[in-house]
């Protein structure tokens, strides 16, 4: 730069090292808040049932019970409801996809009547939570026998994961050129293999940030399970846990140590996507 | 039945469109190809519309039938009653409770979440160092679900034994444990700032999705031109980031009036409704007091708030697609 613009950035650069410190000040703050209910529970999770209920309490255990995290799978079916969360979580990622990836493929290469009505549809299904259908499902689901069974919660998570799916996808696609996939229907292909075989490769990493969020969706869902389900077996790690939350006394310890299994999973994932979460909802949420 | 419906319709309208809807590398061989092609989208979307159409409307409608109809505590369907739901529930004492409840819920979190998060997104927008690991901390109440993150909260703020007293003692603030909840709305503050705590992580990203699109250039120009920090973000950053914050809002609207575990995990919306959100509120009468009628009447309530919101969302998406032609 010229002359005059490096001595007026000489006092600049204290304040520039201020904003800098205070920024750094925010973000560290920021961070604890964040993490300190994670923190209080890890505390818990390691305490015995007297010092959790002292009256002087201690912020960190004053002897570490490890045989916390080992005693809630002997204490209450844990492997089961993780079984039970991973297969619920699995079954609507999958179905999600094989009918949203269509969906969106035709939405994004393809013009046909009701096409506007189907994505008014999309957007409009956003707007009714299971929560509020509660009644209506649960009368659904008892005409279809689907109650107290793990297929029934699979289908209400796939459904209502369907707009997020296809209006996402259908963003990435639409950010595709079509020239590609046009180029090998010349070759011979047929339309599925052109998709399969062009366009699928290439949008992977839209499809797998997708996925991703689908399965923590349905990980996390909890309404319909506490809901729909009764077998004490068939339940998910979100509905399980609550075993400890008894109606006098709530085991606090075994709760959090469990709840820091059922974390451990969607915080990875999360993480794993947190980069392309941005663009994600950019060409999802935004552009639509 | 419905799902059939838009393909039986796209069927019948078809001979009358007589241009081929796609170039074709092809050949457009007359007959059965053609009407291939009429019918081959719909052969496409019908797995997910049929998805839908049996696990979301089909419960909409449901609960439309039920809202309208006189239910036994069976649930049995004993004809119409006649609107005798709405009247009963507009009657109970308790209803309008839930409703300002239900308002005052969504308004506060949905504000302070989105005010919160968007100074969040302005702060981890910057470059720093460590600002990958920020990022990825910040996303945590987001990962985590509700119900854990509600039980969380109930712990710490318990007034024998929660670990906030703890921690405040520890540091010196306060002298002996508090009572953090002795009035139900004190309680239902607190189940307020749980549900901002859970929701800024959303705004966050959605308008860091917003800021990155800005292309620097616009800061650029403007510093040149003499503009101060918060000139720049009144002109230049908040009109680039106005859609991204438009659509987190209006479906953190969405999300907010219709979330339920935070409320059922940490009061139950107890005492005597002063928790209650039209959410836990319909729980309670269906599941708990076997009126599943006035319950129905209650959500078909919640969609007529939501769908204004709902329509006001579509209203500006659709004159966002005409601002782009």
């Amino acid at each position: 730069m010229s002359e005059p613009a490096v001595t007026v950035k000489r006092p600049a650069s204290l304040k520039k090292t201020i904003l800098r410190l205070l920024l750094y000040f925010v973000v560290l703050d920021v961070c604890v808040i964040t993490l300190y209910p994670y923190f209080a529970m890890l505390c818990t999770a390691l305490k015995g049932r007297g010092e959790i209920f002292a009256t002087q309490g201690t912020i960190l255990p004053i002897t570490a019970l490890w045989s916390n995290f080992v005693d809630i799978w002997s204490l209450a079916p844990m492997a089961k409801y993780m079984l039970n969360s991973f297969l619920i979580a699995g079954g609507s990622t999958l179905i999600a996809m094989l009918c949203g990836i269509p969906a969106a493929y035709a939405l994004a290469r393809m013009k046909f009547k009701g096409q506007t009505a189907f994505l008014a549809f999309v957007i409009v299904s956003q707007m009714f939570a299971p929560v509020v259908l509660l009644i209506g499902i649960y009368q659904v689901m008892l005409a279809l026998h689907l109650t107290d069974s793990i297929w029934g919660l699979i289908f209400i998570n796939a459904a209502f994961n369907q707009a997020f799916t296809v209006w996402l996808l259908r963003g990435t696609f639409m950010g595709i050129s079509a020239e590609m996939e046009q180029a090998a229907t010349i070759d011979g292909c047929t339309r599925v293999q052109s998709m399969m075989r062009v366009l699928l490769p290439v949008a992977a990493p839209g499809i797998v940030t997708t996925l991703i969020f689908i399965f923590i969706n349905a990980w996390n869902e909890y309404t319909v399970a506490l809901c729909l389900i009764k077998t004490d077996t068939l339940k998910p790690l979100t509905v399980g846990i609550n075993i400890f939350n008894g109606y006098n006394i709530i085991e606090w310890q075994y709760l959090f140590a469990a709840s820091i299994f059922a974390i451990i999973p969607v915080v990875i994932l999360f993480m794993c996507i947190e980069k392309n979460l941005v663009s994600g909802l950019a060409s999802g949420g935004v552009k639509g | 039945m419905n799902k059939n419906a838009p393909a039986v319709s796209a069927e019948r309208n078809a001979p009358k469109k007589k241009q081929a809807p796609k170039k074709s590398p092809r050949l457009p061989s007359p007959g059965r190809k053609r009407f291939f092609w009429f019918i081959e989208p719909y052969i496409w979307i019908a797995p997910s519309v049929i998805l839908m159409a049996v696990f979301i409307v089909m419960p909409i409608l449901k609960v439309f039938q039920l809202s309208m109809s006189k239910v036994t505590r069976t649930g049995q369907l004993k004809g119409l009653n006649n609107f005798e739901n709405f009247k009963n529930v507009i009657k109970d004492p308790a209803f309008s409770l839930v409703l300002k409840n239900t308002i005052v819920w969504t308004i506060a979190v949905v504000v302070i979440s989105t005010i919160l998060g968007f100074m969040l997104a302005l702060v981890l927008n910057n470059k720093f160092r460590g600002r990958k690991i920020a990022r990825a901390i910040v996303v945590f109440p987001w990962a985590t679900t509700l119900v854990i993150q509600a039980s969380a909260w109930n712990f710490i703020i318990n007034k024998d034994y929660g670990t906030l007293n703890t921690l405040l003692i520890k540091l010196g603030i306060i002298k002996q444990a508090m009572n953090w909840t002795p009035t139900p709305s004190i309680y239902f503050a607190w189940e307020i700032a749980c549900g901002i705590f859970v929701t800024i992580p959303f705004v966050t990203f959605c308008v860091l999705s917003g800021l990155q699109s800005i292309d620097a250039s616009y800061y650029e120009a403007a510093t040149v031109d003499g503009a101060g920090y918060f000139q720049k973000l009144f002109k230049i950053t908040l009109p680039l980031v106005k859609s991204s914050l438009t659509v987190s809002t209006v479906l953190n609207i969405i999300y907010v009036f219709n979330s339920f575990p935070i409320i059922w995990t940490m009061t139950k919306g107890d005492p005597a409704n002063y928790t209650d959100t039209l959410v836990t509120y319909l729980y309670k009468l269906a599941f708990y007091n076997g009126r599943q009628g006035e319950a129905a009447a209650v959500s078909v309530i919640g969609f007529i708030i939501l769908l204004i919101c709902a329509s006001s969302y579509m209203f500006y998406t659709l004159r966002k697609g005409d601002d782009d032609l």
